[in-house]
C-alpha cells in the first residue's frame, strides 16, 4: 500500500488527538473483552467437555442435597465406567479471600483418570495418593499465589464444619481452556474429619464424575444410573458434563443479556467518538483534500485514504485494549478481582478476534460521513477555504 | 466570569461535534445507569425482605435454606420454645417448611433454564410472611398439587403462569393464584403445600427450615440464644434481615462487575470529552487572546472552558439517565450463588443511581474538560491575537 | 500540422460563470472566448474579484461553467464525468496555488511524490521522477525538510515540481508570487520562464504583479467578467 506512509502521517499529525481516541477505544474495548471472553470462554469450555464423555451425578433434589458415597462404588460396577471419582466442593475460605476458589475432596486413585485432560508427573502424584493430608493444585493457581511442593494450605470451612491442613504434594497441568486453578484433596480426609465432628455431612460424595469408556456409551448410561437409584432414598441425576456446565452458564440468565446491550452501547458510543475525532481532524484539512483532489486524487482515493485513517486509529486502539486484556488474564495475577467464575478466566484468541473485528467496524463507520464529506466537498470552496 | 451564553452558543455553533460528544458520553452514562440500577434492585429486594421480627431456623453450618435439613421431630420440639408470637386466634405463628429447587425453562427461545425455589408452606406460612396476599385467582388448597407463584415468575418461567401446570420432580402442579409479599424475594418463589410438596419429592418426615414470628427484639434474642445452645439441635436462628445480608454476596459480584464496567467506561469517555475540548480550544485561540486581551483573567478562562466541557457531560449524563429511565421497574433475575437459584428483581434507578451517573458525568467533563482548559490558559496572548 | 500554425491547448467558447449566492445572481465571467496555443506562456491580470481564479478553475475543470464550452488538449471538459475529469486532471495538468499548499506532514520528496502515488509506477520509477523535478526546481538538497522547514520560496519550488513531476501539458499558476518578496518571486519567474522555454510548459499565470506579468508572451486583462488586452506599457503608464 503506498499510502500508507501518507496515511500513518496524517495520524500522527495530531499526536495527542489519535492518541487520546486510541486511547478511548483501547479502554472500552479491553472492556467488551472482557465481558465476552466471560461468556464465550464458558461456552468453549463447555463445548470442550463434550469430547470428554464425561457424567455428573448430582442428587436429583439438585446441588444442594447429598449424593451418598455408597452411590460410588455401585456406579463404578456398571458397564461402560472407565472411572468414576466423588468431586465435593469444599468452599473454604484461604487466607483473606473473600469468595473460595475450588476446592474438591476427591479420589485421588481416580480423579487423574476421570479428568484426564489435567497431567501430573508420576512420581508426584504417587507421592500425593500417599499423603492423606496431601493436595494436588493448578499450575495457574500455583503460579499465581507461590505455592510450591510442602507448602501448607489452611482452608477454613464455611459449608462445612471443619478446617482442612493440606501440604502441596503435586501440580497440575492442562489444555489453554481448562480450569487450572483448582485443588484436589482426599476424599477420605475430609470424610474423617466430619465423622470425627459427627456432622451430617458425612458420607456425602458432594456429585460423582464418572468417565465413561466411549461417548457414544453417554445416553444409555445415564439412563443406568438414573434408574439405578430411582427407587432409593437417594435417587439422583445423571446429566453429561456439558449439560452440567451448561447449568451454571445458563443460570447467569440476563447478565448475558446485559453484557450484549452494554458492548452495543460502547460500540455505539465510539463510533460517535472516533466519529469526531475524526471529523475534527478533516475540517483543520479542509484545504489540503481540496489540494488533492485538484491534483488529481479521485473521490474513492480520497475517501479511502480517510476511511483507512481511522481504521488505523480504531484498530491500534484495539490492539492495545484486547492485547491487553489477555496479557493481563494469562499472566498477570488477577486473584484482586474477588467474583464468581472469573476465577478461572482466560480471554481466547476467538474473543481477541471478535474485538479486534468490532475495533475495525467502528474505526469503519466512524470514518464513514468524514470520508463521505471529504469525497464530495467541492474542491473551489476548499481551496478558497482560509483555516 | 465569562457569561455562560457564550459557551452555550459556542457549543450550538460546532453543533455536530457537541451532539457526537453528548451522545457518546451519554451511552457511557447509560451503560453505568443500567450496571448501578441492577445492583440497585438487587440491593432493594433483599433489604425489604427481612423483617427483624422473623427468625428463620437452620441446621448449624447451613448457609441457606436450601441446604438445611431439619427433622420433623426436632421441628416440633422449636415449637414448643417461648417466645414464639400468636395470631388473634391463638394459633402460633411458626412454620416449618420444605424448601427444594427445581431446575425449570425459562420462557422464550434460546433462554436456558434456571433453578426456582419451591417452597412447601403449611396454612400458617402466608401469615408469617408481612404484606403476602394473593392479587389474582385463588390460594393453593392444601393436600392438593396446586401452587402459587409472583407475576414476575409466572411471566419468566415455563409453566408458572396462572393455570398452566408446573413440574415440580415429574409431578404437574396446577398455579391456581398469583400473590404478592411487598416485592420481597419470597417473590422469586413457587409455593405449594408443604405435606404434598414433601410427597412428591419423597422428602416426608424432613423439613428446611423454620420460619417463626416473635413479638419483640428480646423476645427474637432470647429464642436465638435458646436454639444456638441447646447442642441436641444443632440448628442455628438468624433474623431475616442478617439472612439475607449473607446472600448480599450474589449483589455484591454484580456490583463489583457494575463499578468496574462504570469506571472503565468513564475513563474512555474522558479521552473522548478531551479531545473535543482540545479542538475546540485550539479553534477559539484568537477568541481567548481577545479575552485575555480585554483583561479575563487566567483563572476566569480556566472556569469559563471547564464550564463549557461540563455542560457538555451533564447534557450526556442526561441523555443517559433519561434513556434509561424506561427500563425502571423491568424484573430481571441473577444467580443467587448461596441458594443455587435465580433470584428475580427488578431495575431500580432511584435518586441514589442518578446522583451516581451525575457524579460520572461531572467527573468525565472537570478530568477530561482540565488539560484543554488549561492549556486555554497557557496562550500567549500575542501568539493567540496572531492566530488565523 | 505543421511549425507554423502550432496547435492550440485551451480553447474557451462563449463561456459565461455564475455564482449564487443567497439566491442572487453574480455574473462573473460573461461570454467568454479565448485561445492559447501550445507552448505560449500567458499572465492574467485584473482587479481583484475579477474572475482570475475562476477562470483557471474552469480550465483545470475543477470548476464548471454556467454556459460555453471548455476544450484543453483537445478534450471538451464539458464531457467528463467528476471521476473522469479527475483522472485527466492528474495526467495533463499541474497547479500552482499562491499558498504553497504543501501538506505539512509530508518531506518535500514526499509532496513531491504525491500526484505520482496515482500512477502504476514502481517506487524505485518514482523516486527517479521526484529526483528529476527537485533538480529542475534546485532543492536535490532539501528533499527530506519539511515544508516548515523551508523559506516561502523554497516551498512554492517545492510546490512547483509537484505540478511538474507527471509531465503535465498545462501548468495554472494562481498568483505564484503573491506571498513572496521580490527576490524570491524573481527565482520563481526565472523557473516559470524556463520551464516555459526549456520544456515547453504551456503556463497560464495569474499575477497582480506587472513585473511578473512582462515575462509572459501575452497578457490578458480580466475586467468586467470579459477580456481586454492591453499592452502592459498602456498600463503602467496608465497605473
Ligand atoms: N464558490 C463561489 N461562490 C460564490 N461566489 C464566488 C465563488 N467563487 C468566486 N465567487 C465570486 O466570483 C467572483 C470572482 O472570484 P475570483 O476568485 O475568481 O476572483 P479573482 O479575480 O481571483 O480575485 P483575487 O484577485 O482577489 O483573487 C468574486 O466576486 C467572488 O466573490
Ligand atoms: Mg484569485
Amino acid at each position: 500500500m503506498k499510502f500508507l506512509p501518507y496515511i500513518l502521517k496524517n495520524v500522527l499529525r495530531n499526536k495527542l488527538r489519535s492518541v487520546f481516541t486510541g486511547l478511548s477505544i483501547a479502554v472500552s474495548l479491553f472492556l467488551v473483552t472482557v465481558l465476552y471472553a466471560y461468556i464465550n470462554m464458558q461456552d468453549e469450555v463447555g463445548k470442550e467437555s463434550e469430547k470428554y464423555a464425561r457424567i455428573v451425578v448430582t442428587a436429583k433434589q439438585g446441588l444442594m442435597f447429598p449424593v451418598p458415597i455408597a452411590h460410588l462404588d455401585k456406579v463404578r460396577a456398571m458397564q461402560g465406567v472407565k472411572a468414576a471419582s466423588p468431586l465435593a466442593w469444599f468452599g473454604g475460605k484461604y487466607k483473606d479471600d473473600k469468595i473460595p476458589f475450588a476446592q474438591f475432596a476427591t479420589d485421588t486413585s481416580a480423579i487423574f483418570t476421570v479428568l484426564d485432560e489435567f497431567t501430573v508427573p508420576p512420581e508426584q502424584l504417587s507421592a500425593w495418593q500417599k499423603d492423606r493430608s496431601g493436595c494436588v493444585v493448578g499450575e495457574k493457581i500455583a503460579r499465581k499465589r507461590g505455592w510450591t511442593f510442602g507448602d501448607k494450605v489452611v482452608l477454613k470451612g464455611d459449608i462445612y464444619p471443619v478446617n482442612l491442613e493440606l501440604t502441596v504434594d503435586g501440580i497440575y497441568d492442562g489444555p489453554e481452556s481448562s480450569d487450572r486453578e483448582m485443588l484436589f484433596y482426599h476424599y477420605e480426609y475430609l470424610d474423617e474429619l466430619l465423622k470425627q465432628a459427627r456432622s451430617q455431612l458425612a458420607g456425602n460424595a458432594g456429585t460423582i464424575f464418572v468417565k465413561a469408556q466411549s461417548a457414544d456409551m453417554l445416553p444409555s448410561l445415564m439412563t443406568q444410573i438414573q434408574a439405578r437409584f430411582a427407587s432409593s432414598d437417594s435417587p439422583v441425576r445423571a446429566v453429561t458434563e456439558q449439560a452440567f456446565r451448561q447449568m451454571f452458564t445458563e443460570m447467569l440468565g440476563n447478565v448475558r443479556a446485559y453484557i450484549r446491550n452494554v458492548a452495543l452501547a460502547v460500540v455505539v458510543s465510539l463510533v460517535c467518538v472516533a466519529g469526531n475525532a475524526m471529523a475534527m481532524s478533516l475540517r483543520e484539512r479542509t484545504r489540503e483534500v481540496a489540494v488533492l483532489k485538484a491534483i488529481g486524487f479521485s473521490r474513492t482515493t480520497v475517501m479511502s485514504l480517510v476511511l483507512f485513517e481511522a481504521m488505523v486509529i480504531a484498530v491500534g486502539g484495539g490492539l492495545v485494549g484486547t492485547l491487553g486484556a489477555r496479557a493481563l488474564f494469562t499472566f498477570g495475577d488477577i486473584s484482586f478481582m474477588a467474583i464468581p467464575g472469573f476465577a478461572a478466566f482466560y480471554v481466547p484468541w476467538s474473543t481477541v478476534i471478535f474485538a479486534l473485528a468490532i475495533a475495525a467496524a467502528v474505526g469503519l463507520a466512524s470514518g464513514m460521513i468524514p470520508a463521505w464529506r471529504a469525497a464530495r466537498m467541492s474542491v473551489v470552496d476548499g481551496l478558497r477555504k482560509v483555516v | 466570569m465569562v457569561p455562560i451564553k457564550y459557551n452555550i452558543r459556542s457549543l450550538r455553533n460546532r453543533w455536530v461535534s457537541s451532539l457526537m460528544t453528548i451522545l457518546g458520553t451519554g451511552l457511557v452514562v447509560w451503560a453505568s445507569v443500567l450496571a448501578f440500577g441492577l445492583a440497585d434492585g438487587l440491593d432493594h429486594t433483599l433489604a425489604i425482605s427481612g423483617d427483624p421480627l422473623d427468625l428463620i431456623v437452620m441446621r448449624k453450618g447451613a448457609t441457606s435454606e436450601t441446604n438445611s435439613i431439619i427433622s420433623e421431630s426436632t421441628a416440633r420440639e422449636i415449637d414448643t420454645l417461648a417466645g414464639v408470637a400468636t395470631d388473634a386466634a391463638g394459633n402460633k405463628l411458626y412454620s416449618s417448611e420444605l424448601v427444594v429447587v427445581v431446575n425449570t425453562p425459562r420462557r422464550g427461545e434460546q433462554a436456558g433454564s434456571a433453578n426456582l425455589i419451591v417452597r412447601g408452606v403449611p396454612p400458617v406460612g402466608k401469615q408469617v410472611r408481612t404484606g403476602f396476599r394473593i392479587v389474582e385467582g385463588r390460594e393453593n388448597k392444601p393436600g392438593l398439587r396446586e401452587a402459587i407463584t409472583s407475576r414476575t415468575m409466572a411471566r419468566r418461567f415455563v409453566g408458572a403462569g396462572l393455570g398452566e401446570k408446573l413440574d415440580i420432580f415429574d409431578a404437574p402442579f396446577e398455579i391456581v393464584g398469583i400473590f404478592e409479599a411487598g416485592g420481597s424475594a419470597s417473590e422469586s418463589e413457587v409455593w405449594t403445600d408443604l405435606e404434598v410438596l414433601a410427597q412428591a419429592t419423597k422428602r416426608e418426615g424432613v423439613r428446611s427450615a423454620l420460619q417463626i414470628r416473635v413479638n419483640s427484639p428480646d423476645d427474637a434474642a432470647t429464642l436465638m440464644n435458646r436454639i444456638e445452645n441447646d447442642e441436641q439441635f444443632g440448628l442455628k436462628a438468624v433474623t431475616e434481615p442478617q439472612y439475607f445480608l449473607d446472600q448480599a454476596q450474589a449483589g455484591m459480584a454484580i456490583k463489583i462487575v457494575g463499578r468496574t464496567i462504570a469506571i472503565v467506561l468513564t475513563i474512555g469517555a474522558m479521552f473522548a470529552v478531551a479531545n473535543t475540548m482540545y479542538a475546540a480550544v485550539a479553534s477559539r485561540a484568537r477568541e481567548i487572546g481577545t479575552l485575555r486581551a480585554v483583561g479575563f483573567s487566567r483563572r476566569t478562562v480556566l472556569a469559563s472552558f471547564l464550564l463549557e466541557s461540563l455542560l457538555l457531560c451533564l447534557a450526556g449524563g442526561a441523555v443517559g439517565c433519561l434513556g434509561a429511565l424506561p427500563l425502571n421497574g423491568l424484573s430481571t433475575g441473577t444467580a443467587n450463588w448461596a441458594t443455587f437459584s435465580e433470584l428475580t428483581f427488578s431495575f431500580r434507578f432511584g435518586p441514589a443511581v442518578l446522583a451516581q451517573a451525575v457524579l460520572l458525568a461531572v467527573l468525565m467533563g472537570v478530568i477530561g474538560g482540565l488539560f484543554p482548559a488549561i492549556r486555554a490558559t497557557r496562550m500567549k496572548i500575542v501568539d493567540a491575537l496572531r492566530e488565523i | 500540422m505543421t511549425n507554423s500554425a502550432p496547435e492550440t491547448l485551451v480553447k474557451l467558447r462563449e463561456v459565461s460563470k455564475e455564482y449564487m449566492r443567497d439566491k442572487i445572481h453574480v455574473p462573473v465571467l460573461s461570454n467568454t472566448s479565448l485561445d492559447i496555443p501550445k507552448g505560449e506562456f500567458v499572465a492574467v491580470m485584473g482587479p481583484s474579484g475579477s474572475g482570475k481564479s475562476t477562470l483557471l478553475n474552469l480550465v483545470a475543470g475543477i470548476d464548471r461553467p454556467t454556459t460555453g464550452t471548455i476544450i484543453v488538449a483537445g478534450q471538451v471538459l464539458n464531457d467528463l464525468s467528476e471521476s473522469k475529469l479527475t483522472r485527466w486532471r492528474s495526467h495533463h495538468l499541474g497547479f500552482i496555488f499562491q499558498l504553497y499548499n504543501l501538506m505539512p506532514v509530508l518531506t518535500a520528496f514526499e509532496n513531491v511524490e504525491l500526484p505520482l502515488l496515482l500512477t502504476p509506477l514502481s517506487k524505485r520509477q518514482r523516486a527517479e521522477h521526484v529526483r528529476t523535478a527537485l533538480r529542475i526546481v534546485g532543492l536535490s538538497d532539501r528533499m527530506d525538510h519539511y515544508p516548515r522547514q523551508l523559506s516561502g520560496g523554497q516551498e512554492q519550488r517545492v510546490a512547483i515540481a509537484r505540478a511538474l513531476v507527471n509531465d503535465p501539458v498545462l501548468l495554472l499558476a494562481d498568483e505564484p508570487t503573491g506571498n513572496l518578496d521580490a527576490t524570491a518571486a524573481q527565482e520563481i519567474l526565472d523557473l516559470l520562464q524556463q520551464l516555459n522555454e526549456e520544456f515547453e510548459k504551456t503556463i497560464i499565470m495569474v499575477t497582480h504583479d506587472p513585473r511578473a506579468a512582462r515575462r509572459a508572451h501575452r497578457m490578458l486583462h480580466l475586467e468586467k467578467g470579459t477580456f481586454v488586452e492591453t499592452e502592459l506599457d498602456a498600463l503602467e503608464a496608465a497605473g
